[in-house]
């Protein structure tokens, strides 16, 4: 019995349990209410949630509202007698919004009627909010996600993928992905349904507007607790961008692997660490570099010109030497043209640099062979020129041998004296075209020391002074800017510009106008030297102009031999410069001789 | 050879004009002298010779401009032209390119043979006449 009556008890106990303290320590809040919706009994757990309640609406307590809900479950529970569930949202003791699910159902007397309804509440607030998170990321996350079944149909479609697509829930996947009528061969999808792995492929999408979307996809199963699954999560990501970047990315790197390695230049480029990481064919057959072998950073510092890549490297980035020598790998020194780049990021960290050279040796072979041609050229018309000059003194002293002749044979004194008159004119002539000429083609080499340019130009002037001032010409000389000094042979150069000057002197002389000026002007623009002389005298026709540089030309009659300004292009030319002319018939002249420093000849070494 | 024929010695050389002048004078022949081309262009209107020497390489105005002044003038057109240059044999060939121009009649070059000279003047003066 004892048993029997422990039990009973017990059981007792556990109803006076039930009865008394289950209500208060249920974790679910479960208030009362009375048909005026009055609470009118609540336990601790729903105090805990909503706070006080006595003598208060129950719209008051759990949605903070003044006046009754429009849509109102207890309204209808009270009049139907039918238990309801509901999601609701609310604010809490603390006025915080919260959501729950609010069980309503109808407290039944004895008389079948329901003077009070009972609410049982779950606090959902957590959940709704780590349920609207995951749909926030489900949709917005950046790639396409889609859940399929077994029978490949799209179940759901996050909104990146519905924006693209339209709705496609229900569809087969293969039909409003790819426009196919069957499943796919390579199918991911499939491969995780049959073994349950997450499984990646390549997948290429087109929409039925025949846009084309490349994509990166990952299946996942969407597993249960006990491992079965039904859903297959599919993520896509579009690379389609990163492909075309790819693309180009490769386009542009064969493009430049290919400049590079058929350039005629040399091009080659150390990292940021110092290494050479190019060094291109041209640059190879330049330094004499075979094709397999590496160039530390101090070989190629050797064979550049000293402090060269400092210079890039510490400089404002790009360094160009016009005309520099180099050193093949066995020392050996050849002229190029060098260019230096630094090469930096986009945050101005170091890259490294980049180096463009250019063989000059064969422009400078040329160029050494143009002079030459031309050189020959100019002797090639001092000789025509010589001939012709020749011819006409032998004219001219066969005329003098006829007078005489002549004369002695009809006894004319005066044709004995006009004959004798000529031969003696002809052979002074021949006396001065020789001692000319001699000078001429002695081809005295040049000798060129630093020298002021606009200092031979100033003896020169002063030279001319007063002879300018007998014939009432205005001579002037005149230094524009600074021109600094240049490796030229004095001598050579003075008589260039006494040609020059004395020409325009005589220009003027046999000019009709009255105020006649000679003007000198020494001035550099460009790293070019130039003598300007001008003169406001009588000038050259087009015929002139041709032929003043060319034969022994003249238009002094006996005064001239003609080899003036020949001899002022040779000297010209041997300096590397060349010689420009402008002229009108009454007009005037103007000789521009310009010199270009990088042309200019390499100074003599004084003798000791 | 009852008129005496009537040449026009152009050349800038007052040598060379002294010299030609007398070999022509020599042998009959009445001269008139010209220093350029200009003053060999304005001679021959005024002096209408028979025949003209004319030199190339002359300041002023050369012979070839004078010889093309001569050749286009109507009243001039038709008086034989020796040209007498020192210049070479590429004159010569120039001349002889000229578009719509006859070539002169002879080309001498410097220097010369008095007597060749005076046998094709006598042959351009004489012959062609008869």
């Amino acid at each position: 019995m004892g048993k029997k009556t422990d039990k009973a008890s017990s059981n007792s106990d556990l109803e006076k349990y039930i009865n008394k303290r289950l209500f208060d320590t249920i974790p679910l809040g479960i208030a009362v209410i009375d048909p005026d919706y009055n609470l009118v009994y609540a336990n601790k757990a729903f105090e805990q949630l909503f706070g006080s309640w006595g003598n208060r609406k129950c719209y008051h307590v759990y949605k903070s509202r003044e006046d009754m809900c429009s849509y109102c479950e207890s309204a209808m529970t009270l009049k139907d007698g039918l238990p309801r569930a509901n999601e609701e949202a609310g604010y809490d003791k603390n006025g915080r919004h919260i959501h729950y699910l609010q069980h309503t159902a109808p407290i039944i007397d004895d008389d079948g009627n329901f003077p009070y309804v009972i609410h049982i509440f779950t606090n959902i607030t957590e959940a709704t909010q780590i349920r609207d998170e995951h749909e926030v990321l489900f949709d917005q996350v950046p790639c396409n996600i889609l859940l399929i079944d077994r029978n490949f149909r799209i179940v759901k479609a996050n909104k990146r993928l519905t924006d693209w697509l339209g709705d496609p829930e229900g569809a087969y996947c293969f039909e409003s992905l790819k426009g196919l009528k069957h499943k796919c061969t390579e199918c991911t999808a499939r491969q995780t349904f049959a073994d349950g792995r997450i499984h990646t492929g390549y997948h290429v999408w087109k929409s039925s507007e025949g846009k084309t979307l490349h994509l990166h996809v990952i299946t996942i199963p969407l597993k249960r607790a006990d491992g079965s699954f039904d859903l297959v999560m599919e993520m896509a990501v579009d690379v389609t961008q990163t492909l075309k970047l790819q693309d180009g990315l490769k386009f542009a790197h064969r493009f430049l692997e290919t400049v590079i390695s058929t350039s005629m230049d040399g091009i080659f480029a150390v990292n940021e660490k110092g290494k050479v990481t190019i060094f291109n064919p041209a640059a190879r057959k330049f330094f004499n570099i075979k094709d397999n072998q590496v160039i530390s950073r101090e070989e190629l510092a050797g064979i550049l010109p000293k402090g060269f890549l400092n210079q890039v490297s510490e400089g404002p980035g790009h360094v160009y030497l016009p005309e520099t020598e180099v050193k093949t790998i066995d020392g050996e020194t050849f002229p190029v043209r060098l260019v230096g780049n630094k090469l930096q990021r986009s945050d101005d960290s170091p890259l490294g640099m980049a180096f463009s050279v250019q063989d000059l040796r064969e422009i400078k072979q040329l160029e050494k062979e143009k002079l030459e041609a031309e050189r020959l050229a100019a002797v090639g018309h001092t000789v025509a020129g010589l001939s012709h000059g020749v011819k006409n003194l032998i004219t001219a002293l066969e005329g003098g041998m006829y007078m005489l002749n002549s004369g002695l044979s009809k006894g004319n004194i005066e044709r004995i004296q006009k004959g004798l008159e000529m031969l003696m004119r002809n052979i002074e002539r021949i006396s001065i075209f020789v001692k000319t000429f001699l000078s001429f083609s002695k081809g005295r080499e040049i000798q060129a020391k630093i020298c002021d340019p606009a200092a031979i130009a100033k003896e020169v002037v002063e030279l001319y002074e007063v002879k300018a001032d007998e014939l009432g010409i205005v001579l002037t000389n005149e230094k524009i800017g600074d021109v600094p000094p240049a490796p030229i042979d004095y001598e050579s150069m003075h008589e260039c510009l006494t040609n020059l000057v004395g020409n325009a002197i005589d220009a003027c002389q046999v000019s009709n106008g009255d105020s006649c000026y000679v003007a000198v002007r020494t001035f550099e623009k460009n790293g070019i030297i130039t003598y300007e002389v001008s003169d406001n005298g009588c000038g050259m026709d087009y015929e002139v102009k041709k032929k003043v540089f060319t034969t022994f030309f003249t238009t002094k009659g006996l005064g001239g031999s003609g080899l003036g300004l020949l001899m002022t292009k040779k000297i010209v030319q041997e300096h590397g410069g060349k010689i420009e002319l402008e002229s009108k018939p009454g007009q005037g002249t103007t000789f521009r001789i310009k010199f270009p420093r990088s042309r200019l000849p390499k100074v003599i070494e004084k003798e000791a | 050879m009852n008129a005496k024929k009537k040449i026009l010695i152009v050349d800038d050389e007052q040598d060379v004009l002294a010299y030609f002048e007398a070999v022509f004078q020599d042998s009959g022949y009445d001269t008139v002298l010209a220093r350029d081309g200009f003053e060999g262009f304005e001679l021959a209107k005024s002096e209408k010779p028979d025949l003209i020497t004319l030199d190339i390489t002359m300041p002023e105005q050369s012979g070839i401009k004078t010889y093309y002044q001569f050749k286009k003038h109507s009243a001039l057109k038709e008086i034989p032209v020796i040209i007498i240059t020192a210049a070479d044999e590429s004159y010569k060939n120039f001349l002889n390119e000229l578009n719509g121009l006859s070539t002169p009649e002879v080309f001498f070059s410097k220097p010369i043979d008095p007597e060749e000279l005076l046998k094709v003047v006598a042959d351009i003066l004489f012959d062609n006449n008869i």
